[in-house]
């Protein structure tokens, strides 16, 4: 741990200024957006139901099934990328610190961004209800919102959504190409359109996010065990294969 | 008291079939600076990436301060900077944001920052982003970046590549003040040999992977053979003549000849042995060849004219 907090120190101050830092606000937004407009547009269609239901089911079905993948897959992307077009992979593994905490920090860094990104969108929620309620009145968010349930179904999301964050961690420093990096992620998630409907649905990495707020309880459970113990396996032999690399 | 700083024993390391470092051993000695001189693809870079831990070899070992690599990487880098090709900068960070990053992986006092921007010269343009910097401001950053340590070694590959004359010039004097104002030994690689013998004591050649050459400049220049240049009346008899007697005899034009020859006794003699046989001799001089004639015989390859 002591080697590990330089890195996350030195980690924090690359992300001034770039872009990877402000989409863990605007990623999230753009789902309250939305689901907001959604709402706001079909207020009439929805004015029988629980609008909060409504609102944070809408939220996190979009994040979860399209917002969620293509975003770790971006940010992992960026935050490798700043040291591949820097040409910092031979500056950083020829410092006096383990290898293997190089490899932890940048990990860490994107699970504590998309952390921070997972708080911005239940408080988008929120935000985005209070709003609604003035602006809408005819939509019934007369209830206080379930903010239990709400913290429990985005932990859940990001839990099971751990397996692609350390996928995409060891894609992104393993190969120099963003393309690549991007590839794998857009057909990723775009197969899992048709991975949902299939019985390996429930072992596909890509629906784990959405499955793991699925009604049947049997899938959530296996999505978020097998995102959490798959994240960490792949944590550990990524991070093994990386660091015992060439460096160039 | 001469300690050596950096050994290495038998390095070797292969790339598919090519034999990029064959067996290499180094001796740098701790307080000099030592110009690992080599055409371009000799192997110099990979070396260097071997004595940093980036890239294992497949046989041989590197020793630092006495200790072994392969045990002793971490305490070892603590005390190495090092400039690998071109410098690892972020583009959108300021000069002194990219210390930063480093400072808190190293946990050094913030001071260390100060200094080696002063070092290098960058303390006005310190909270410029680096996106700014001219190709010779950023090499100077890369610069700091490896002294940040205050490190006992300084292992610079090619640090004048790419930079204008100007650029080149003010690198050389940051470099040469280095050993004697802190201290620090210096293992730099280039491929210009007038670097070399404008910064280095000590000096190694290395080509097609295999070291040459290893010593002091002085020890270089003694290993060049001179050359005797003489002009006769009949130029085909006194190359017979002479290479009856086992000299090393070359043709030149306008009834030129050389010899390779050592020292004013064999000038002596040869001139002597001419007379007597009835020649006349109207030129005879002895000529030290240059660095650039033993790099040559060294290598079989021209070194690259200096840019400044
Ligand atoms: N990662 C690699 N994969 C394959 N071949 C390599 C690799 N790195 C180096 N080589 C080869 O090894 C040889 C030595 O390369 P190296 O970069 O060490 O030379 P150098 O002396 O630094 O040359 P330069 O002056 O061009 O920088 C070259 O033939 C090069 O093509
Ligand atoms: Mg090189």
């Amino acid at each position: 741990m002591n080697q590990l907090l330089p890195a996350l120190s030195s980690e924090s101050l690359k992300l001034k200024r770039t872009l990877a830092l402000w989409m863990v606000f605007i990623a999230p937004f753009i789902v309250i957006l939305l689901q907001f407009f959604i709402l706001y547009d079909r207020a009439n269609f929805f004015a029988g139901r629980d609008a909060w239901g409504v609102l944070m089911y809408g939220v996190t079905s979009i994040w979860a099934i399209f917002m969620l993948p293509l975003f770790i897959t971006l940010e992992t992307a960026l935050l490798s990328g700043l040291e591949h077009s820097g040409q910092s992979w031979k500056h950083l593994f020829a410092q006096p610190i383990p290898r293997w905490s190089v490899y932890a920090a940048k990990l860490l860094t994107v699970m504590g961004m998309i952390l921070v990104s997972t708080v911005v969108l239940v408080l988008g929620e929120i935000g985005a209800g209070k709003l609604l309620s003035d602006l809408r009145p005819e939509l019934r968010f007369h209830e206080s919102p379930n903010l239990t349930m709400m913290v429990r179904m985005a932990t859940m999301v990001y839990l099971a959504s751990w397996i692609l964050l350390a996928f995409h961690t060891w894609v992104s420093m393993r190969w120099k190409s963003f393309a690549l990096a991007a590839g794998v992620g857009v057909a990723g998630t775009f197969f899992a359109v048709f991975a949902s409907g299939a019985r390996i649905g429930k072992f596909y990495p890509w629906l784990f996010p959405v499955n793991a707020v699925s009604t049947s309880p049997e899938r959530m459970k296996l999505a978020i065990l097998l995102g959490i113990i798959g994240g960490a396996i792949i944590a550990v032999v990524g991070c093994w294969n990386v660091v015992r690399r060439d460096v160039d | 008291m001469n300690h050596t700083a950096l050994e290495t024993v038998g390095l070797t390391r292969s790339f598919g079939g090519l034999i990029a470092v064959n067996n290499i051993h180094l001796n740098v000695e701790a307080g000099s600076v030592f110009g690992f001189l080599g055409p371009n693809g000799a192997g110099k870079t990979t070396t260097i990436r071997i004595v940093l831990g980036l890239i294992k070899p497949d046989r041989g070992r590197v020793m630092l301060f006495g200790q072994d690599l392969s045990s002793h990487r971490l305490s070892i880098l603590g005390r190495v900077g090092a400039l690998v090709e071109t410098p690892s900068l972020y583009n959108h960070l300021t000069g002194f944001e990219n210390l930063e990053v480093t400072r808190r992986l190293l946990g050094c006092p913030k001071e260390n920052i100060e200094n080696a921007l002063e070092i290098v010269k960058l303390t006005e343009a310190a909270h410029r982003l680096v996106r700014e910097y001219s190709l010779g401001m950023r090499q100077r950053l890369g610069l700091a970046l490896a002294l940040l340590n205050r490190p006992e070694i300084l292992i610079l590959d090619e640090p004048t590549n790419g930079l204008d004359p100007a650029g080149i010039r003010e690198m050389r004097a940051l470099i040469k003040q280095l050993p004697a104002q802190f201290g620090i030994t210096v293992f730099l690689s280039s491929h210009l040999l007038s670097e070399v013998e404008q910064l280095a004591s000590h000096v190694g050649i290395i080509h097609q992977g295999t070291l040459l050459f290893q010593g002091s400049l002085n020890e270089l220049h003694a290993h060049q053979h001179e050359r005797l240049v003489l002009e006769v009346d009949r130029p085909a008899v006194a190359m017979e003549l002479l290479t009856q007697q086992g000299w090393h005899v070359q043709r030149e034009e306008n009834n030129r000849l050389t010899v390779s020859s050592q020292g004013r006794k064999d000038a002596a003699f040869i001139n002597s042995l001419l007379v007597r046989e009835g020649l006349k001799v109207f030129h005879l001089s002895r000529q030290q060849p240059s660095l650039e004639e033993t790099f040559f015989q060294l290598t079989g390859e021209p070194t690259a004219g200096d840019p400044t």
